[in-house]
């Protein structure tokens, strides 16, 4: 009798310890692989070629996205994996041939700017092979996950980051919420 | 003492294994929600359970995924509205003055608008307005000090050129065009500086009625519109011809910050009712202004409390009538060489034996950026009230609309509790932004997946501020099948014309919901009269006589709802039958034609009736638009009306504007609609409009490449807080814990020290 008590209280603490600590290590998870990824995408710009962040990854950095105006910057990853995207936006589709390149990332890390994106807003994309490129953002668009769909081809490159919506609830839906931005030539 | 101390420990052990419980299978939840990817939610708790409905709980899926919004093509863009903002106050100020009779079951309505030139120029001025949709102008009269001009009807292009010519010659000219039954423009040419030009239209509009409650809705601002992409089925129009065919109803819209500076208010209205029903009228109200009503008896004068307002919503006058409303009314008008009749009969209302038969209820709500305000939380409240009502019995789904959409479910679903809390879910979320393409939702409702023998009615949320409104009676003609389409006017000023066609079209009523409280009131009349007895297959003979009937084809009609026949003939005679079937009965009602009491505005409401049937049967495709455009013109001008293919036009003979002196045209702003959000439509992105739509267009006319989306969403802050909680009552427990260990010790202490 005395001792169910006492079981009960320390699987309560050590769950809930358990929880918090898993929890954390998203986001923390996110933040420090961002700071590797930062060094490997730098090195890698420096060589020319994509540059493992740690040993055992099994992704690369291939770009920088930014938002100057949000003071957003990310390191994009290779690959669309779940594994990859909990330490930066990936590359669902990056085909310079036809100049569309979609990328994903967590609303509640990553991507957690994009909420606060604006028609307007200009975007720098900066490929480890030190090729730049700069889009402004045209239109915000919501689309169910099974119906987003992309141009196949477009005078202009097109730039889409994709995230979860609504943003603010922490449960998974069937939403997706899309910046889509055009390259526009800053040289002029 | 003890046993309530033992029984309050046993009551906190059940808290806190509950407690723990609840936590083991949150982490379990959460373990499989944070996973990241695109698969099935198992069982989330929280306000997931919509959700996971949607992603993976049920069969009810849509089968594969399709590419529902963007394969239209077009301009999946806002191009924001029709027009662009006013930000100075304009130098020619209008005030508008209406006065309505209402006598019977018609009104007759004199709109006086004032321009006054406040500027050292001389002016041209051009001012977009609405009108009720089933309204026949028929007057112009152009005051000029003490003078008046009379306008004349004209085919549209010939009023044009007499107009134009007339302001280029310095002459004052007033021109009334129609843009849509609903909308039209007044031209004013040649005011001179400090100048005031009247110009006075007169219309007749029948009375609206329903189970004993009459209205007059007298609409005062035309709401900005969406230029709709590529609406028409070939998809080959480009932007400018889109723009072109909408060009007509595109008017700057007042910034309200100038609205502010403009001193006494811009574009005020004042209106005056003069009610004369026929009988006692009681419960008079206006639901969106302040009135003051005065007289006795059968008749009523109603102004506005406040004197003038700005026109920028609805009004609306609404009465009932004493004890019976009378079930019928017979008019006739002789014109010309032949006799007009106008005939209203109400059937009897049923009630339903017995429940309602299973029906499937489609709902297609508008969550465009015209919505922003308050029009989107009373279309949610509609939307809420209206999935309330819904049996087990029922099927359902729910359809989303801006310049995208989104159907709920694949094809419409059992209405189980769960697919309920779903769609509520989707309805609370709902946010208003983006265009207003309603196409491809009116394709997708009235789609019909599972054909059975169950009612199936599409009910609509909108404010249709739309411009493509053809698109939409063409498609509905086209695909209706044995879908009832239903139209739930939302917000202060919707438009009215594309409700009641498309209502119409698709053999069912329009109601208008307006804004805050209201809504779920609205919808609840609306809702009961569906669940009553329809009556249909309406047919309407007249023996010893031969009667040419407006409508051709008789509508279906709902609990309450009268039906109106409009007919001419060579000689009136013989006895009028109606008859239909409701709930599987007969019902035949008979009238002598010899009992019509006289009337002058019974032909001129059939002409206006008429030209309507000619507009649907040219959208049905039944006549060809040169076909169309000919009949108009002529019923146009035989009863001096004003319709898309002829104008009035008013010409001073006199020669006003000196040689030499400039002409300066100017458009008069609109007022936004109220409760519309201005920020929200026009902020900031007015100048970035080229941008988009030069990426629309591009996308519009590409190929499209569906890819599909992770789940984006690693959910630790909802495992952060439930872990934070269990660690809480972890600790709270172990307080709890020490506590009752320090009290046995001490009780034990206690007892040992009493041995």
């Amino acid at each position: 009798m005395r001792a169910l008590p006492f079981l009960v209280v320390a699987a309560l603490l050590v769950s809930g310890a358990a929880l918090v600590a898993k929890a954390l290590y998203i986001p923390v998870k996110a933040e420090v692989a961002q700071v590797l990824l930062e060094r490997a995408f730098e090195r890698g710009v420096a060589s020319g070629a994509p540059v493992k962040p740690w040993s055992w990854a099994d992704t690369a950095p291939v770009a920088r996205v930014s938002v100057p105006r949000l003071g957003a910057s990310e390191i994009v990853l290779s690959g669309g994996s779940g594994e990859a995207m909990a330490f930066g936006p990936t590359a669902l589709l990056d085909d310079a041939a036809r100049g569309i390149t979609v990328l994903a990332a967590h609303r509640d890390t990553h991507f957690e700017f994009v909420a606060d994106v604006e028609a307007g807003d200009l975007v720098r994309f900066e490929r480890i092979d030190g090729g730049a490129v700069t889009y402004r953002i045209t239109h915000l668009e919501t689309v169910r996950w099974d119906e987003f769909a992309y141009p196949t081809h477009a005078d202009n490159g097109i730039l889409a980051l994709t995230t979860c919506w609504p943003f603010g609830t922490h449960t998974p839906g069937p939403l997706r919420r899309v910046a889509w931005a055009e390259e526009v030539d800053l040289r002029v | 003492m003890r046993r309530i101390t033992l029984s309050l420990d046993r009551d906190a052990l059940v808290v806190m294994l509950i407690l723990g419980i609840t936590a083991l299978l949150a982490i379990a939840s959460s373990t499989l929600s944070a996973r990241p990817g695109h698969g099935t939610v198992a069982g989330a708790a929280l306000d997931a359970a919509g959700d996971a409905v949607r992603m993976g709980g049920t069969t009810e899926q849509r089968p594969s995924p399709r590419l529902a919004t963007t394969s239209e093509g077009g301009l999946i863009l806002r191009p924001v509205s029709s027009g662009a903002v006013a930000t100075d106050v304009p130098a020619t100020r209008l005030g508008t003055d209406i006065v309505a009779n209402v006598s019977g079951q018609t009104a007759r309505v004199t709109v006086t608008q004032a321009f006054r030139n406040t500027s050292e120029q001389w002016m041209e001025a051009t001012y977009l307005y609405p009108l009720p949709d089933d309204g026949a102008v028929d007057t112009l009269k152009m005051v000029v000090g003490d003078r008046i001009f009379d306008g004349k009807i004209k085919p549209r292009e010939e009023a044009r050129e007499i107009y134009e010519e007339a302001k280029a010659n310095g002459q004052k000219a007033g021109l009334v065009e129609q843009h849509r039954p609903n909308v039209f423009r007044n031209s004013i040419a040649n005011v001179g500086p400090g100048e005031t030009v009247l110009v006075q239209i007169e219309f007749q509009a029948p009375i609206a009625q329903v189970a004993g409650d009459y209205s007059l809705r007298m609409p005062l601002v035309v709401g900005p519109r969406y230029i709709a992409g590529s609406a028409n089925a070939n998809g080959t129009l480009s932007r400018a011809s889109l723009l072109a065919g909408s060009a007509d109803l595109i008017a700057p819209t007042a910034d309200p910050n100038m609205v502010a500076r403009a001193g006494g208010g811009l574009n005020p209205v004042s209106i005056t009712v003069n009610l004369d029903p026929g009988f006692a009228p009681e419960a008079i109200s206006s639901p969106y202004h302040a009135v003051s009503v005065r007289g006795s008896g059968s008749t009523r004068t109603v102004t506005l409390a406040d004197g003038a307002v700005p026109a920028n919503r609805d009004f609306e006058l609404r009465w009932s009538a004493s004890g019976d409303a009378p079930m019928l009314g017979l008019f006739k008008q002789r014109h010309g060489e032949l006799e007009y009749v106008m005939a209203t009969i109400t059937p009897p209302a049923l009630e339903r034996v017995g429940e309602a038969p299973p029906r499937e209820m489609i709902f297609v709500i508008d969550n465009s950026g015209s919505m922003a305000g308050e029009s989107m939380p009373a279309a949610r409240r509609s939307l809420l009230y209206a999935l309330e009502t819904l049996r087990p019995q029922d099927r359902f789904n729910v359809i989303r609309f801006d310049d995208t959409m989104t159907e709920l479910f694949a094809s419409a679903v059992q209405a189980s509790d769960s697919n309920i809390a779903a769609a509520k879910t989707f309805t609370h979320n709902l946010m208003a932004n983006g265009g207003t393409e309603m196409l491809p939702a009116l394709r997708a409702a009235l789609r019909d997946r599972a054909p059975d023998e169950r009612v199936r009615q599409v009910i609509f949320l909108t404010d249709g501020a739309l411009s493509n409104e053809a698109d939409m009676m063409e498609e509905i003609n086209r695909n209706r099948k044995d879908s009832r389409v239903f139209m739930v006017g939302i917000g202060s000023a919707p438009n009215t014309y594309l409700m009641r066609r498309m209502a119409e079209a698709g053999r069912g009523t329009f109601t208008h919901v307006g804004m805050g409280e209201e809504a779920e009131d609205q919808m609840q009349r609306l809702l009961d009269r569906l669940s009553l007895p329809v009556a249909t297959g309406l047919t309407a003979n007249v023996e010893g006589g031969n009667i040419d009937f407006a409508p051709r084809d008789l509508p279906d009609l709902y609990a309450g709802e009268p039906l109106v026949l409009l007919g001419r003939t060579r000689h009136l005679e013989g006895t009028l039958t109606v008859s239909g079937m409701i709930e599987g009965v007969r019902w035949t009602r008979s009238i002598d034609l010899k009992d019509a009491s006289d009337s002058d505005v019974v032909a001129k409401l059939w002409a206006s009736r008429r030209i309507a049937e000619v507009e649907a049967e040219r959208w049905s495709g039944e006549t060809s638009h040169e076909r169309a455009d000919t009949s108009i013109e002529e019923l146009g001008m035989a009863f001096h009306l004003v319709t898309s293919r002829t104008s009035l036009v008013a010409v001073d003979d006199t020669p006003s504007r000196p040689d030499g002196a400039s002409l300066t045209r100017e458009e008069l702003p609109l007022l936004l609609p109220a409760g519309w959000d201005f920020d929200h439509l026009f902020g900031g992105r007015v100048a970035n409009a080229a941008d988009w739509q030069r990426l629309a267009d591009a996308m519009g006319e590409e190929e499209r490449q569906r890819l599909e989306l992770p789940n984006t969403s690693t959910g630790y802050l909802l495992t952060l807080a439930l872990g934070l909680l269990l660690f809480l009552a972890g600790s709270l427990g172990g307080l709890w814990w020490r506590e009752r260990l320090a009290d046995g010790l001490a009780s034990r202490s206690l007892r040992q020290a009493a041995v």
